[in-house]
């Protein structure tokens, strides 16, 4: 029994320990170069590794503008008021601001551990977050260790590094009866001792059953303090293992067994000590339903009983969790000694990781293999984990940026060689050149471009589908996977289709255009006599025009004919309209020169057609279509002031609305040519004009917002 | 595809255009002296039509599913079928116009309270939660009409649980409601509702949004001279 006052210590020391959680989390979202780096800490086997860069955040805003700032005073403030200590600045916490941190994950198949390391520039700094009592601090050789309270992970210390572990169990370990016998722990389910408890009900099983379970056999493997308090249980579950080795049984089929096994005990009250597995097996689960029923209609009406068989289930699941978690801290006390005090291969010697670095990040992601990362956690998806659906994706990295122009983050991620071999026949295709013309930078509000090998596309996606979608069906569809892919290539002459449709796409939203539309109404005499009314107001559209690339025009021809026929499509000189009442936007549309246009506005379509058609690209439009495969941009700018107030429900909502639109620069999307092995792509956000730099204009939008 | 492709990247753009959108609700009804009448509703979108137009090109729109015009049909034949059944009422009459979006259901009453569960049952078959209770009454001897009318406090909270997206499409939405009689009006009790020049008919018109947050109550007490 814990005493007032350490009861009180713990709950002192919980709160504090989460509120230091929180406040290394928020420095690290902010933080730190490389003489001494810790990246020598983090093992080779590492999953993912996140990284920050203290030098880099801190050349972008110094630790005084950061302390200054409204985020830093509140992280100050707080930090003081829990602490009951004065901070004034973020180096009072004791941590190198110019160091990189790391966060790694490592994962086997029985713990995760999730693990910081953050490099400290005065510890004893450091150790002021962490209170005074120093009774839960271990030194050992200037080393200092503390577990958290509720013994989930542990830091640990010196005079130039912290190392923060957490560890979870893997509940797909312990599941397996084989895997947690091996320590002692047996899996609880609350039907197992609700049966288990009803059968104790019976005086006669009560006894025997007490008899059997409870004699103080030495475990097999003893990490707890106290043996376990079973006896046949355990010789089951070693035949169980050694059933296992040969048979591996799924969760169910255990479950079934414990069950079975308690009504047996029903059944029999005089059981034999030591049982063979399978005709146990054979003899309880052929008799489980009828049994499950008596044993019902024994318990129906013993309400107190029930909830008895309830908190003993808690307390008998409790016990196995509490085993868990004393299992779980040994293990991670031994990665902490294995981190902390030995030598070992780290992550840089991995070439994946080292080629994934770039100086001039903020922060890095990178995740080991997606394939590996799938099969690691596959057991946990059951059935559908069996098929790696991940196959052939390697590592996956994401790197943050930030300049005096924009936000960027950059993503990459790496690909077996067959699917790179595909990828980079399908992407060997620019951008039709003479599609730029038609782009208005100054006036474009947005556009969207991409452009493929059609041919390239449809000789390799069959493959691709079935690299895909192969491992989820399994071999059974191998030959139906094959004979569609063949089909598909007999019925499709791939060489033909990219003719007529080559591959390369834009479509570009210029502007907008008001347009008069009517409308239905009433208007009322003075009696009130109801007359049907068409008046006319003004609606904005966007005014887009959308192109792509045709060398073999005949198709498009016949289909404009049969159109012509059927009367779906008109045509005034060379410029055909698609008649659809219906559509909210004239469409026409039209073929000149290679290229296919569709537009909505026939003026423009005329103009393109005479060759008057002004565009004024700007140079990093073109560079961004032109090099390639996919782009997307977004210019909210100018779409300030082009939509009429009333069609945003009121000048307020407008005014709200242009003036967000106005602070926002370019946004775009675009891919990277594939490298090595590596398809990569960035999304990048430009601000606004007036602001120093990205970090800056990020920490005012954060004042602002909480404003 | 490709197209579906594109609306999906400028939909951002699209929503903006969307934002708002109008559509007026009408109900019409004209009360003989000796309790029978006419009643014609009447939903027009027409203002919203290049709107709705592109909607309909859309499968769903801000998470909602986009009916297609054969299942707007449907509904409304199934409120026809409905009324028909119905007790006291008769001659019932739909049109539906999806160029213009309108859309119209007339009927004949026995009794002005015959309507009075009809809306109601078919706001419910329709799934519509949390609507009006409404109910209109005719004394012959008085010669009183009167419409009762309760917000219902479960509309405002439905309707504060919309996104505020999904609410700026009401708006510029209206209801108008038009009471004809045969004798003169000589008094109403709503002093929102206005009388026309013979004296013959009440008309109150209303913004839904403002009824839906109970803020303009449409119950009216109208007394025709004996």
């Amino acid at each position: 029994m814990k005493t007032a006052v350490e009861q009180n210590f713990i709950t002192l020391n919980l709160s504090i320990m989460k509120k230091i959680l929180i406040a290394i989390s928020l420095i690290f979202i902010f933080n730190l170069a490389h003489a001494q780096d810790l990246v020598k800490k983090i093992p080779a086997d590492a999953f993912a590794v996140a990284t920050i860069k203290g030098d880099n955040v801190f050349k972008l805003m110094f630790v005084k503008d950061f302390n200054e700032s409204f985020l830093g005073k509140k992280l100050l403030t707080q930090t003081s008021k829990s602490l009951e200590k004065e901070f004034t600045s973020i180096e009072d916490f004791g941590i190198n601001l110019n160091k990189n941190m790391y966060y790694f994950n490592q994962v086997n198949d029985s713990i995760t551990y999730n693990c910081f390391l953050i490099p400290l520039q005065d510890a004893s700094k450091f150790e002021g977050l962490i209170n005074n009592k120093n009774e839960k601090i271990n030194t050992v050789n200037g080393i200092k260790t503390m577990v958290l309270p509720d013994s989930t992970g542990l830091m640990r210390w010196n005079d130039n590094t912290l190392y923060f572990v957490a560890g979870s169990i893997r509940s797909s370990f312990f599941a397996d009866s084989a895997k947690s016998a091996q320590y002692g722990i047996k899996d609880i389910r609350y039907q197992n001792s609700y049966s288990e408890e009803a059968v104790t009900d019976s005086a006669v099983v009560d006894s025997t059953y007490s008899a059997e379970d409870y004699p103080a056999i030495p475990d097999v493997v003893t990490i707890t303090e106290q043996p376990l308090k079973i006896q046949k249980k355990n010789s089951t579950q070693i035949k169980k293992k050694h059933h296992a080795v040969a048979a591996k049984p799924s969760k169910k089929k255990k479950a079934k067994k414990n069950t079975a096994k308690k009504a047996t005990y029903k059944k029999k009250p005089v059981q034999p000590k030591e049982v063979e597995i399978d005709n146990y097996e054979a003899d309880t689960v052929a008799k489980l339903p009828i049994e499950m029923e008596t044993y019902t209609t024994d318990s129906v009406g013993e309400s107190t009983g029930s909830y008895d068989e309830y908190l003993d289930y808690q307390n008998k699941r409790a016990e196995q969790e509490a085993k868990k978690k004393r299992l779980a801290i040994i293990w991670i006390n031994a990665q902490a000694d294995k981190i902390f005090n030995t030598e070992y291969e780290s992550i840089s010697s991995n070439k994946s990781y080292a080629s994934s670095l770039d100086d001039k990040a903020i922060a890095e992601l990178w995740v080991s293999s997606l394939q590996n990362a799938y099969s690691s956690i596959a057991p946990e998806f059951g059935t559908y984990g069996k098929a790696n659906i991940m196959k052939g994706y390697g590592s996956l990295t994401a790197k943050l940026f930030m300049d005096q122009t924009s936000f960027r983050i950059s993503t990459g991620l790496e690909l077996a060689q067959e699917q790179v071999d595909s990828y980079k026949k399908i992407m060997n295709r620019k951008l039709n050149k003479d599609f730029l013309k038609y782009v208005d930078s100054e006036k474009a509000i947005g556009f969207m471009s991409y452009s493929i090998d059609t041919k390239a596309y449809l000789e390799e996606f069959p493959k691709l589908l079935k690299q895909a979608y192969g491992p989820i069906l399994g071999t059974k569809m191998d030959d139906e996977m094959d004979l569609g892919a063949d089909l598909l290539t007999l019925l499709l002459d791939e060489e033909a289709v990219s003719k007529v449709i080559k591959g390369d796409a834009l479509f570009v939203v210029n502007g907008l255009t008001t347009k008069d539309v009517t409308y239905t109404t009433y208007d009322y005499d003075e009696d009130y006599n109801q007359t049907e009314v068409t008046k006319t107001k003004k609606e904005t559209l966007p005014d887009f025009i959308f192109m792509f690339s045709s060398e073999d025009n005949r198709l498009i021809n016949k289909l404009i004919k049969y159109g012509i026929n059927k009367n779906r499509v008109s045509v005034n000189q060379n410029i055909y309209k698609i008649e659809e009442k219906k559509s909210p936007i004239d469409i026409y549309f039209m073929v000149k020169d290679g290229i296919v246009f569709f537009g909505s506005a026939f003026d423009e379509m005329q103009r393109i057609s005479n060759n008057q058609f002004q565009g004024a690209i700007s140079k990093q439009h073109k560079s961004l279509l032109a090099n390639n495969n996919f782009t997307m941009l977004f210019n909210s700018k100018n779409l300030v002031g082009k939509i009429p107030d009333e069609e945003l429900g009121g000048a307020e909502n407008a005014q709200k609305l242009n003036s967000t639109l106005s602070k926002m620069g370019n946004l775009y999307i675009k891919s990277n040519p594939i490298k090595g092995n590596v398809v990569s792509g960035e999304i990048s956000a430009e601000i606004p004009n007036g602001h120093e730099n990205a970090l800056k204009y990020l920490f005012s939008l954060i004042e602002n917002a909480s404003k | 595809m490709r197209l579906k492709r594109f609306y999906a990247a400028f939909l951002p753009v699209f929503i903006i255009l969307l934002l708002s959108s109008c559509f007026q609700v009408i109900e019409e009804i004209s009360l003989k002296n000796d309790g029978t009448g006419d009643v014609a509703l009447t939903i027009n979108l027409s203002q919203s039509r290049t709107k709705l137009a592109s909607v309909m090109l859309l499968d769903s729109i801000q998470g909602y599913k986009v009916p297609s015009k054969a299942k707007l049909q449907q509904e409304l034949n199934e409120a026809v079928a409905y009324l028909k059944k119905s007790e006291g009422i008769s001659n019932v009459k739909s049109t539906s116009d999806f160029n213009n979006y309108v859309a119209t259901i007339t009927f004949s009453f026995k009794d002005v309270s015959n309507i009075n569960n009809i809306t109601k049952n078919i706001l419910a078959r329709q799934k519509i939660k949390g609507t009006n209770s409404s109910s209109y009454s005719y004394n012959k001897i008085s010669k009183t009409f009167s419409r009762k009318y309760q917000a219902v406090s479960t509309a405002k909270t439905e309707f504060n649980k919309l996104k505020n997206q999904d609410k700026a499409v009401f708006n510029n939405a209206t209801y108008t409601s038009i009471y004809r009689f045969e004798s003169p009006v000589i008094t109403t009790s709503n002093p929102a509702s206005n009388l026309s020049k013979s004296k013959k008919a009440v008309m109150l018109k209303s913004s839904i949004i403002d009824l839906i947050n109970g803020k303009v109550n449409v119950s009216n007490q109208i007394q025709l001279s004996k």
